[in-house]
């Protein structure tokens, strides 16, 4: 016999483990252990067989490997008596899982072992197989397990019918076959085979429709006999906890039939009753109760039941929500998130509880409580709630603080009104838990903030000041110092103060000072680090007393170890460096100062001249982002569109300060990335035209004294300009951006009469007449056909003014040809690089059918080589076409001579 | 029933109320996340019958850890791997352990719900599906302890550790497929000692054939 295997008993082996004072210790043990048992497996040691079995469930359960042990279960299993069976299944259940191959030797073992004479082996097999059985081993022994349901033994039938449900839970296909037997266990008096029973009629409703229904005409009576008869039971010790008979039979009879009541008016009503006699005679006073008062509320809720009982239902909620048991607490949270959909009203009357559940010292609870406050949220009571989870966030706990600021900023964002108000809750968000804020909401916040230029020095100023206590907060910090970037002018200058404000007094160098703490607060990442310089570059431009400064910061910054900053660095330094024309950009801000003072109408006319230069000269240098187009940047944000405010921020009129007009408004130039800064400095560049550094030249030779007399700006400049308000209309002259740009400029178009552009061009109407001797000329044109395809015709007919041959009016007519209206209209144009082209609004975005109706719009374009080359455009119409959206494009050539 | 004892270890189960603070590892490994997700689709996998309908096992595992986090019993009703086993041991016993008395009695742990009670040294944890009646697996849990008691007479923790065999089987004849088998105590005591007797009837039999042989041989 081997030396080993007589020697410890379980018991010794126990005590010798637990003896062992280390870690390694007990490896030592249970790997001496495991040599022996490996040797008697070896040796096929029949002897100690159930023992070894034994200690390897043990050391199984320390967490050692034991998969040499896993044939001996099968062994065990295999053989006759019934204490070798017992342990060898327990070891079966423990040591394997369904997903090991060596279950399908047993298959064999357990077939016999259903058979069985005796009922204890049996139920083992019966026990084994609903614990582990596999989808093959359910096929293979369903007929077993489904004739052992038609047996005498309540212990055999009760554990065949749990087994039954692994079946069905593993190949639904069966469910038929178990449908007739299920129903007749219900018939049943056994509480343990009516609680198995319950429960396979509920799987089987879940597997299966045509179960539902058989179950729903058969057992609806039975189940509601069985619960009355269980409910007014008289006292029986055998099943009574805590004063009640069989709760657990309660719960799941009272979960079958929410089963059957789901969406069937007839077997609801006949539940009403001993549903309404639960709910109220069920004491509440142990927990016992309360599993049963909670299970019946979920009943309720869930089938078609009276409007009564519902509002018995909610009020048991209620009661449960001021309970002082937490788990009462908790589950009356849960359980009225279901409640929402049903009555909605009335979960709002618990809002002051639920919101106190949110400060709740306990992790679950609150949970649930915020969850459920998220589902309260609407537009009504938005501010007050907002305001309270807010007031809470600066007292919560580390760890609830994520989920917590996630939920106020998807509140707050998903019901703002208005845009001061998110505004403000946001920077409170920020300040408070800057650090939970996940990107894509300060994203967010930044392109509201560039949306709302009259919110902007608010925003900035606020920011600034709340910079000033929350320095650790991580996003707070990056908003804070883009909008110092982009409008530290107004934080110094205290532009668009609201009534609200208390007034401050900022200095440049404060500005400067702020930022520059960002960049070299140790805590600050790489991310802040790098927005950090972008600013300092920015400011660096727009207040010139600290550019020497500034100068300074960024140099440090060459040698920074992390690659990104010291690349950024070194570029900012060289622009700051060479280029001598940002002195002149700062110079011009001085014009643009006294621009907004209220001067003669020519006087600030001509400024917005030069501003539009000064705009040109800056967008391509400290530009400005370029304002993001809101609807656009929120659609991608899945799940968070708001469609209130991006209406609201179309319609918005532009306008506060000229200098805003201007870069919002008109100019929208394509994103001038760092490439284009670069070009600019040097004089080889490639990529661009050097239109600009022309252009800049020529602003340079202009110099001021021009900017003083009025309006006698040479043509090249406005061409240029024209060229450059162009961009905002004509799409096909700037490829990569005209997705973005198009809609939005068409959108602006339509909602108003063009208020940004169209003082421009008057402007610029007006100066050829300076330049060049008017002639006496009134041709009349003849109205040609621009473009026909098979639904669409458009007719242009021409105008033309004596004294400006360059300038031609063109007012074009669209006629629908197909039998169907075009619907969400729009029409665009694009014209070479010489002419200049501008679209009033259209008549209107819908063409009826049939020529039945019309669209006009006119478009003036200047032609700048007038008499040298003839006019030429491309037009695209978008339009929607039965639910359709289409797309149509054509060149126009035809035009006639002398245009 | 619920007695006090003066040592340690011997320390019969008080129905005691325990509970939270999870505090979860915020630092996640890689394999960590492949794990939830595999857990997620092993759930969405079984969840979702023929018809697309829920199908929730009701306890998907039985876990009984000691204060020390030391493993009493597991028993496993749906599919997880021995890897998944033992990462699944060890996350729930570091949200269980550390949370404080008073709290609640339920952790919301990867979409399911842990039910878990503490009785001595030892915590009761049952996983079950979120749409649960987590009352009522407290009562389940409450149930089990009642059994075990009546069995060992004043259980402790001891008892289980040396007899964990014993309690497995105890647990077989209460839950089966993660559904409850049996409300009565009384029925369940029975059934367990008529198994019992049946093994010392066997080993009887054994050593007086084996007492034979020795004698024939001899």
């Amino acid at each position: 016999m081997n030396p080993f295997s007589s020697g410890t008993r379980l018991r010794d082996m126990i005590r010798a483990i637990r003896a062992c004072k280390t870690a390694a210790e007990e490896r030592a043990v249970v790997r001496k252990e495991c040599a022996a048992i490996r040797a008697a497996i070896s040796e096929n040691d029949q002897d100690y067989r159930h023992r070894n079995l034994a200690k390897l469930m043990f050391i199984h359960m320390l967490g050692y490997p034991t998969h040499f042990g896993q044939m001996e279960c099968l062994k065990l299993i295999a053989s006759a008596g019934f204490p070798e069976k017992r342990i060898g299944y327990l070891g079966l259940m423990l040591l394997l899982d369904e997903r090991q191959e060596v279950l399908m030797l047993v298959t064999n073992s357990l077939k016999q072992d259903l058979n069985h004479s005796n009922q204890y082996i049996v139920g083992l097999a019966l026990c084994a197989l609903g614990n582990i059985c596999s989808a093959e081993m359910a096929r293979d022994l369903a007929p077993e397990v489904e004739r052992l349901l038609h047996g005498r033994d309540p212990n055999i039938k009760k554990k065949a019918a749990l087994c039954s449900i692994r079946i069905i839970r593993k190949v639904p296909d069966l469910a038929e076959n178990f449908m007739g037997p299920a129903a007749s266990l219900l018939k049943e008096k056994h509480h343990g085979v009516l609680i198995a029973g319950v429960q396979l009629c509920t799987d089987l409703c879940k597997a299966n429709t045509d179960a539902l229904e058989y179950l729903r005409k058969n057992c609806t009576e039975g189940l509601v006999r069985i619960l009355k008869d269980v409910s007014n039971s008289p006292y029986a010790p055998e099943y009574d906890i805590a004063g009640i008979t069989d709760p657990f039979l309660h719960i799941r009879v009272l979960r079958l039939m929410r089963m059957l009541g789901q969406e069937d008016a007839d077997s609801s009503e006949y539940m009403n009753d001993i549903l309404a006699q639960v709910a109220t005679k069920t004491e509440s006073n142990k927990n016992v109760g309360n599993a049963i008062l909670y299970e019946c509320v979920e009943t309720i809720m869930g089938i078609e039941a009276t409007s009564g009982l519902r509002v018995l239902a909610i009020n048991i909620l209620g009661r449960f929500l001021s309970n002082r048991d937490n788990n009462i607490r908790y589950v009356a949270l849960n359980m009225l998130m279901k409640a929402i959909t049903v009555d909605a009203q009335a979960v709002q009357r618990h809002r002051t509880t639920i919101l106190e559940c949110v400060k709740d010292s306990d992790a679950s609870i609150r949970k649930r409580a915020l969850e459920l406050v998220f589902l309260l949220v609407n537009d009504g009571n938005v501010k007050p709630l907002a305001k309270e989870l807010i007031d809470y966030l600066e007292v919560s706990d580390q760890e609830f603080k994520g989920d917590l600021t996630a939920k106020i900023c998807s509140i707050v964002e998903k019901f703002s009104q208005e845009k001061l108000w998110y505004i403000d809750q946001m920077f409170k968000v920020l300040s408070l838990a800057g650090n939970y804020v996940k990107d894509d909401v300060w994203h967010a916040l930044i392109v509201v903030i560039s949306n709302a230029p009259d919110l902007q020095g608010y925003s900035v100023r606020s920011l600034y000041r709340a910079l000033q206590t929350s320095y650790e907060q991580e996003s707070l910090v990056r908003v804070a110092v883009w909008c110092i970037g982009e409008y530290g002018e107004m934080l110094v200058n205290n532009v668009g103060v609201l009534e609200v404000e208390e007034p401050m007094t900022v200095t440049e160098s404060d500005a400067v000072d702020a930022v520059e703490l960002a960049l070299k607060r140790h805590s600050s990442d790489m991310t802040t680090r790098a927005m950090s310089l972008i600013a300092l570059l920015k400011l660096s431009s727009r207040f010139t007393p600290t550019s020497e400064r500034i100068k300074e910061i960024v140099t440090q910054h060459k040698g920074s170890v992390a690659l990104e900053l010291q690349q950024r660095s070194i570029e900012f330094n060289s622009i700051i460096q060479r280029h001598q024309n940002i002195k002149w950009v700062t110079d011009l801000l001085v014009v643009n100062n006294i621009a907004r003072h209220p001067l003669k109408i020519l006087v600030v006319e001509s400024m917005h001249l030069l501003l539009g230069c000064w705009c040109m000269c800056r967008s391509s240098l400290v530009e400005r982002m370029p304002v993001l187009d809101e609807a656009a940047y929120l659609g991608k944000r899945a799940g968070s569109s708001q469609p209130t405010l991006s209406a609201e921020k179309s319609s918005k009129p532009t306008t506060s300060a000229a200098s805003l007009k201007l870069p919002n408004g008109v100019a929208k130039p394509p994103a001038a990335p760092l490439v284009d800064l670069l070009d600019l400095s040097s004089d080889d560049a490639p990529v661009l035209p050097s239109a600009p550094n022309d252009f800049l030249n020529d602003l340079l030779g202009i110099g001021l004294p021009n900017s003083s007399s009025s309006g006698a700006a040479p043509s090249t400049t406005t061409d240029l300009l024209m060229d450059l308000l162009s961009i905002g209309t004509s799409p096909a002259q700037n490829g990569p951006s005209d997705s973005n740009v198009v809609p939005s400029s068409a959108k602006a178009a339509e909602s108003k009469p063009a208020p940004v552009t169209a003082p421009v061009m008057d402007l610029l109407d007006g100066l050829p007449s300076n330049a060049s001797p008017p002639r006496d000329e009134n041709l009349v044109y003849p109205t040609i056909t621009a473009f026909e395809s098979s639904t669409l015709k458009i007719a242009f007919s021409f105008e033309k003014q004596p004294e400006k041959p360059q300038v031609t009016l063109i007012s074009a007519t669209f006629t629908n040809l197909s039998s169907s209206t075009l619907t969400n209209f729009i029409f665009q144009a694009a014209v070479p690089k010489f002419v200049q082209l501008h679209l009033d609004p259209a008549s209107s975005s819908t063409l009826p059918a049939n020529g039945n109706g019309t669209i006009t719009q006119s478009l003036r374009v200047t032609n700048t080589q007038h008499g040298q080359k003839p006019l030429a455009m491309r037009v695209r119409m978008a339009y929607k076409f039965n639910d359709e959206d289409k797309l149509e494009q054509g060149q126009i050539s035809n035009f006639p001579p002398g245009l | 029933m619920w007695k006090i004892s003066s040592s340690s270890s011997r320390s019969q189960f008080r129905i005691r109320r325990s509970p939270p603070t999870a505090t979860l590892g915020s630092l996640r490994c890689v394999e960590d996340i492949v794990f939830e997700k595999n857990c997620e689709q092993e759930r969405r996998r079984k969840s979702v019958g023929r018809f697309g309908f829920y199908f929730p096992t009701m306890i998907n595992f039985v876990l009984l850890i000691s204060r020390q986090g030391k493993v009493r019993l597991t028993k496993w009703y749906s599919t997880y791997s021995q890897k998944e086993r033992t990462k699944v041991i060890r996350e729930l016993s570091g949200v269980i352990l550390s949370r404080g008395p008073k709290l609640c009695n339920f952790v919301e742990w990867r979409g399911y719900k842990v039910v878990y009670r503490r009785y001595a040294s030892l915590y009761f944890c049952m996983c079950i599906d979120p749409d649960d009646n987590e009352l009522e697996i407290l009562e389940i849990i409450h149930h089990f302890v009642e059994i075990l008691d009546r069995y060992f007479g004043s259980v402790c923790e001891l008892d289980l550790i040396f007899n964990f065999h014993k309690a497995y089987y105890i647990l077989d004849e209460i839950l089966l497929a993660g559904e409850l088998q049996e409300s009565s105590k009384k029925t369940v005591a029975r059934l367990i000692a008529a198994q019992d007797s049946l093994v010392e009837t066997a080993k009887e039999q054994a050593s007086s054939i084996s007492n034979i042989i020795a004698q024939a041989t001899k």
